[in-house]
């Protein structure tokens, strides 16, 4: 199986969009604060549901919003 | 701390100073056993689901007063998912706790070492429940 881990630019996004409050994101795609803060720490990965609609409230592509790196191979 | 976090401590806790003695004082055997009903040992239990409701009671309602909007949040998909994990966490330690009980201890006890027995697993079950919560919680804060 490939090794990898995922990372986003939650934080970055939420900085470049009127520096979006945690809670106000979570609030526009149902999710609370807590469970934001985790996807931004990259300690819970949401579903394909969440993800999108994260995206979508960035007006972005999902990619721009989540990426996948790849564990470098011996 | 999430509110869902707070309510896990508070069963935690609860299950801690009311049934911690309970089962001291069942294990340490300063209730020896008598002829059904044994009010005694029912007496005991009574006063420690009363604790334990009034504890729950009186902590659910300040942390619903402190955090007034959390409380009413509904379960979003990371709830769903730390409370899903936490019920078949505590499925495993139900199980086996009523395997044990219900079909070996018929063979060798009989009245409330048994119904002890079922307790114990059915707390052992939940302090699985919440600890896994809490764990959980913990871990993705």
């Amino acid at each position: 199986m490939m090794e990898g881990s995922i990372s986003n630019r939650i934080r970055a996004l939420r900085f470049h969009n009127g520096e979006m409050s945690q809670a106000e994101l979570g609030q526009r795609i149902g999710l609370t604060r807590q469970t934001i803060a985790a996807i931004e720490a990259g300690k819970y990965s949401p579903t394909l549901e969440a993800a999108f609609r994260i995206a979508e409230v960035f007006n972005v592509p999902l990619g721009e919003v989540f990426q996948w790196e790849a564990a470098p191979t011996h | 701390m999430p509110f869902r976090e707070r309510t896990a401590w508070l069963s935690l806790i609860a299950m801690a100073v009311t049934f911690g003695p309970y089962f001291a004082i069942i294990f340490a055997g300063y209730l020896p056993a008598r002829p059904l009903p044994d009010l005694r040992q029912l007496g005991l239990f009574a006063l420690v689901s009363i604790v334990r409701m009034f504890i729950l009671g009186i902590g659910y309602l300040y942390i619903r007063y402190e955090s007034p909007q959390e409380a009413r949040t509904p379960l979003d998909e990371r709830d769903r998912a730390i409370k899903s994990r936490s019920i078949s966490s505590a499925y495993y330690v139900l199980m086996f706790g009523m395997v044990v009980v219900g079909c070996f201890m018929p063979f060798s006890s009989t009245g409330w070492a048994i119904i002890n027995a079922s307790l114990f697993m059915i707390v052992a079950a939940e302090v699985v429940h919440y600890g896994v919560v809490v764990f959980c919680y913990r871990r993705q804060a």
